[in-house]
This record gives structure tokens, C-alpha cells and sequence, in this order.
């Protein structure tokens, strides 16, 4: 188990976002989070990634409790993770950017710059590395977000709606790079996701919240059939 | 940096080295003052320009370096090579607590902009009650001999001045360089960019906070002894002013903030005006108390209007350097 989750609750002003919320997930798998809006999902992504503390419950990375370690404590120890609304460092370079993430794990600027080329190669950025950061499209964006993250050498990749707003085509070739670095590179993902489409193509294994609470935990074709789910959220068989 | 910035560069500075051979004690004086607010401009630029922490209370360091160095001159004929150090020392730890209280609390934007004008206000205020210091009075520097450089005391001719500000300004040139193309200049843009996103990346948000405040606070000292050392008068009410602080980040706003030559282009723009501005009025029989801090005004709102990155951003495209 690469990240086990235990009873974490959540509440903001006496509501309760998160309800006594359990998962686990496995070395080297593709999992995602679904459910309704408003459901809980961005809070446990938020606790697990350490901008919250969760107010009971453990949060445990390879052996490791990290619930209530700040943002970069939990990137230094492993996690790396994409903002829902992207966040570049505009003023700088699409090169510079990723190499902000670099320098986590290097000291020198060409080793750095070294990291970042091959990861932007990857994420199809090379050709642009040297635009400024905000003169990108939505979808390259999302790469870089992405491809910075990545710059950190986690073993644990948070995705949060990393796919929302991208064009179907542009979500499959997404797919494509999480499918080539889980099975290259042997990297644990955990997608938050609205599109339907990228989470039935890419995890393995899915748990599903439902005002604050997991109701649900299988595989996709478990979940699709499961009573509890289609009745709160897929509503019925014919839309997925 | 390409091959035609590095010639440029080259030339720039072998004609400041041979400036002082060319030219009067005029135009030495201004270009020692020019030189001046260069490094003193840059030396801001690290807090604000690169990790993006507006400080309007720069006058603050300037004050107390010059004030320590100074001090230990005046009561033991110490010069200000054993003052810088102890100057370099203290400022930096100012700057260490400032930067602690207000990062450690969040503190930013604008109400970190008010908390270093209150420090540079409360010690100025301060500094009109230490007696030995000469309080209100002002603090009067011996001045026994200019012809002889005397590089001990750093007592000389304008020639030596010129020389000292003109290394450091080539030192904070070259050092400033460095840290923004390392791993620090990195994390600092980052974070000036965006705490959110820089957290999620790793990076200690108030380690290279605090670290940029100790670097700008600790420059700041050095260009306080120097001031106190070609001036050879301090009174609290000037050197802590706040007008004293805007001077000092006018040059890189003006400039290019965050850029390395902002701060020296908007120095010498702005000294070169200022004082064109004063001299024209002088020769036309006028005395318009003032007429600087007009002057400073328009250009500002034409540079913020016209050019918001600074002129030297502006000239780099052009140049395509």
C-alpha cells in the first residue's frame, strides 16, 4: 500500500465535508475519486496534498503518517499534484517552470534544465519552452501543470480535474501520457475527475463519494453497475 | 545572457572604469550618485523584484548601516571596514525579524509594505533619542584630508568613492546575476509568481522568503556605510525618511523591476533628469522647492502608463537581447 487513507474527517464551519472517509490504494495503480459536485472530493485531495488538516482520522504515505505536514513537506516526501484551476508561474518560461519543479531533487541549474527537457519532451511542451508561461492555451496548460509536477519525481501524482475543459481528442492523448508514465515509469496516479470518459479509460480502481462519505469502492466495471452510485450519481445506465 | 549583451555589457564597463578620466568632478559627483542608487536599487529588486515582496521601508538599513559604521568612526576612529561587518550583521537581522513577523503571520501585499514603513518610521523617531549618536543634531563624520586616498579610513578624493560604488555596484551586478539563475533565483520567482503553486512544488515558502529579506537588507548596509562615508553628515529625519525609500525603488520601477540592468538604467535616468531638471530651472533664475519630487511624479506616471514593465524590458525587445 502506497497510500492509506483512514477515517479522515473534514468539517468548514460546522459542515461536514468529509465524512470518516477510507481508501487505500497499491504501488503502481491508476485510481480516481468521482462523485457529485460538492461531493468531498477536492477536500480529500486538499488533505492528502497537506492544504488542509484533516480534524481526525490518519493519513498514511508509504508507512509514513503525513496528515498535518504542510504543502512542501508532502511534495519533499514524495507527492506531487495539478491544480484544479491551473496556477503557471505566468511571468516565467514554460521551460523555467518546470524547472522550478526540477529543483526539488537538483542542485544545479543544468541538472535541472536537463530533468525539465525531457519531461516537456514528453508532454509534447518542447517546442514552446521558451514562451512565456501565459501565452498558453488552456489544454497546454494543463500539461505544463502537469510536466511541473512530474519535474518533482513524486511516486504518488494527485490529478485534480486535470481533463475538465479539454476537447475529447486532447483527453485521450492526456490518457495516453498517464497510461505511458504509470506503466514506464511505474507511477501511482490518483485522479479527482468530472469526465467520465478519462476515468473509465484510465483507473483501475475508482471509490465514489456522495456527501462526504465513500459509498462505493471497485473496479469501473463494479462501479457501473453498483445500485448505491447510479441511483446518486450517474443517474441512469445510458449516460455512461 | 547571448553573446551581443555580454560585448554591451563589456563596453559599459570599461567606460565607467575610464569615466573619471574623461570628465569634470560634476559629472563625477552625479555619477557616483547614480552608481548609488543603482546598488542600492538592486539591492531592493532582490525582495521585491525576484521574490516579490513590496518593501517601502529600505531607508531603514541604509539608516542604520550608515549609523553603525558611522557611529564606530566617531567614537574610536574605527574606519568602516570592521563597521561594515557589524552594520552588514545587524541590518540583516532587522531584516530577519521583519521578515519573520510578518511571513510567519502572513502578512503580505500591501500591509507587509506598511509594516516596513512603520520600522523605518519607529527607528527614525527613535534615533532623535540616542544621544551619542548625536540625536537630531545630526552625526558629523571628521573629513581631515581629501587628496590622499586613505583606503583604511576610506577618507579620499571623489575619484576613490566613484571607484568603490562603482565595484559594488558591479558586485551586486554579478551577484544578483547569479542568484537568478540558481536554484534560489528560481524559488524566489516562483514564489513571487504564486505561494499556492510553489508550496505544491516543494519549496519552503517563508525559508526563501526569509533568505531573500536577509540578502536585500544585508546589501542595503553596505550601500548605508557608504553614505555615511561620502557624505560625512547623518540626520535621522533624512536618512530614515520614507522619501529616502521611495528614491531608492523609483530607480528599479522606473527601470524594470526584477530585471539585472532595471535598476541601473532607472538610476542613471532618473538622477540624469532629476538633475538636468534642477540645473535648467537654476540657470533660468528659478528656485522651485519641490520641482524634483514633481519631476519624479510625471516620470513615474508616464513610465507606469506607457512602459509597466520598465524601460529596460522595453529596450531588451528592441535590442533582441
Amino acid at each position: 500500500m502506497i497510500l492509506q487513507v483512514r477515517g479522515i474527517s473534514k468539517s468548514f464551519r460546522g459542515l461536514r465535508a468529509v465524512k470518516d472517509a477510507s481508501f487505500e490504494m497499491t504501488e503502481g495503480t491508476i485510481n480516481a475519486l468521482i462523485g457529485p459536485n460538492g461531493a468531498g472530493k477536492t477536500t480529500i485531495f486538499n488533505m492528502i496534498a497537506g492544504v488542509y488538516r484533516p480534524d481526525s482520522g490518519t493519513i498514511v504515505f508509504r508507512g509514513r503518517e503525513i496528515h498535518g505536514l504542510r504543502p512542501d513537506q508532502i511534495c519533499a516526501a514524495g507527492i506531487g499534484r495539478t491544480f484544479q484551476i491551473v496556477k503557471p508561474f505566468a511571468g516565467l518560461s514554460v521551460l523555467d517552470n518546470v524547472m522550478v519543479g526540477a529543483f526539488l531533487r537538483e542542485r544545479t541549474s543544468a541538472g535541472a534544465r536537463k530533468v525539465s527537457l525531457e519531461i516537456l519532451e514528453k508532454q509534447h511542451l518542447a517546442p514552446k519552452r521558451d514562451l512565456p508561461a501565459s501565452s498558453l492555451t488552456l489544454p497546454d496548460r494543463k500539461r505544463l501543470e502537469v510536466a511541473r509536477a512530474l519535474a518533482t519525481r513524486p511516486s504518488l501524482l494527485l490529478l485534480d480535474e486535470v481533463m475538465a475543459g479539454l476537447r475529447p481528442t486532447e483527453t485521450d492523448q492526456m490518457v495516453e501520457v498517464f497510461r505511458a508514465l504509470n506503466r514506464s515509469e511505474g507511477l501511482t496516479i490518483l485522479l479527482i475527475e468530472h469526465v467520465m470518459r478519462a476515468v473509465m479509460a484510465l483507473a483501475q480502481h475508482i471509490g465514489v463519494l456522495h456527501h462526504g462519505e465513500v459509498i462505493a469502492r471497485g473496479t469501473p466495471q463494479q462501479i457501473v453497475k453498483d445500485p448505491a452510485v447510479l441511483e446518486c450519481y450517474l443517474g441512469e445506465e445510458t449516460e455512461v | 545572457m547571448n553573446r551581443r549583451a555580454a560585448a554591451g555589457l563589456l563596453i559599459l564597463a570599461a567606460l565607467l572604469v575610464a569615466f573619471p578620466w574623461m570628465t569634470g568632478p560634476y559629472a563625477l559627483s552625479v555619477a557616483t550618485l547614480i552608481l548609488y542608487f543603482a546598488y542600492a536599487g538592486q539591492a531592493w529588486n532582490v525582495m521585491m523584484g525576484f521574490a516579490g515582496q513590496l518593501s517601502l521601508g529600505h531607508s531603514l538599513y541604509v539608516g542604520v548601516g550608515a549609523y553603525v559604521a558611522g557611529g564606530i568612526f566617531f567614537h574610536w576612529g574605527i574606519g568602516p571596514w570592521a563597521g561594515l561587518w557589524v552594520a552588514i550583521v545587524l541590518c540583516t537581522l532587522l531584516g530577519l525579524v521583519i521578515g519573520f513577523l510578518a511571513f510567519r503571520f502572513g502578512i503580505s501585499g500591501v500591509y507587509f509594505a506598511l509594516l516596513t514603513i512603520a520600522f523605518a518610521e519607529f527607528t527614525r523617531i527613535g534615533f532623535d533619542h540616542i544621544a551619542p549618536l548625536g540625536g537630531p543634531g545630526g552625526l558629523f563624520l571628521k573629513v581631515a584630508q581629501r587628496d590622499t586616498i586613505d583606503l583604511l579610513n576610506f577618507r579620499g578624493p571623489p575619484i576613490m568613492y566613484y571607484y568603490a560604488i562603482l565595484a559594488l555596484t558591479a558586485g551586486a551586478f554579478i551577484a544578483c546575476w547569479k542568484l537568478l539563475h540558481s536554484k534560489v533565483g528560481y524559488y524566489w520567482q516562483a514564489i513571487r509568481e504564486d505561494e499556492e503553486a510553489a508550496r505544491a512544488l516543494g519549496i519552503n515558502v517563508f525559508r526563501w522568503k526569509m533568505l531573500a529579506m536577509a540578502i536585500s537588507s544585508g546589501m542595503t548596509a553596505i550601500a548605508g556605510v557608504f553614505f555615511a562615508f561620502y557624505y560625512n553628515n547623518l540626520f535621522p529625519e533624512q536618512i530614515f525618511n520614507i522619501s529616502r525609500s521611495i528614491e531608492i525603488i523609483l530607480g528599479p520601477i522606473i527601470g524594470g523591476v526584477g530585471t539585472l540592468f532595471g535598476p541601473i538604467l532607472g538610476a542613471a535616468v532618473l538622477t540624469l533628469l532629476s538633475d538636468g531638471i534642477t540645473e535648467a530651472f537654476a540657470a533660468m533664475g528659478l528656485d522651485i522647492p519641490g520641482i524634483k519630487q514633481v519631476f519624479y511624479g510625471v516620470v513615474l506616471l508616464v513610465v507606469v502608463m506607457f512602459l509597466p514593465h520598465g524601460i529596460w524590458p522595453a529596450i531588451a525587445r528592441k535590442l533582441r537581447l
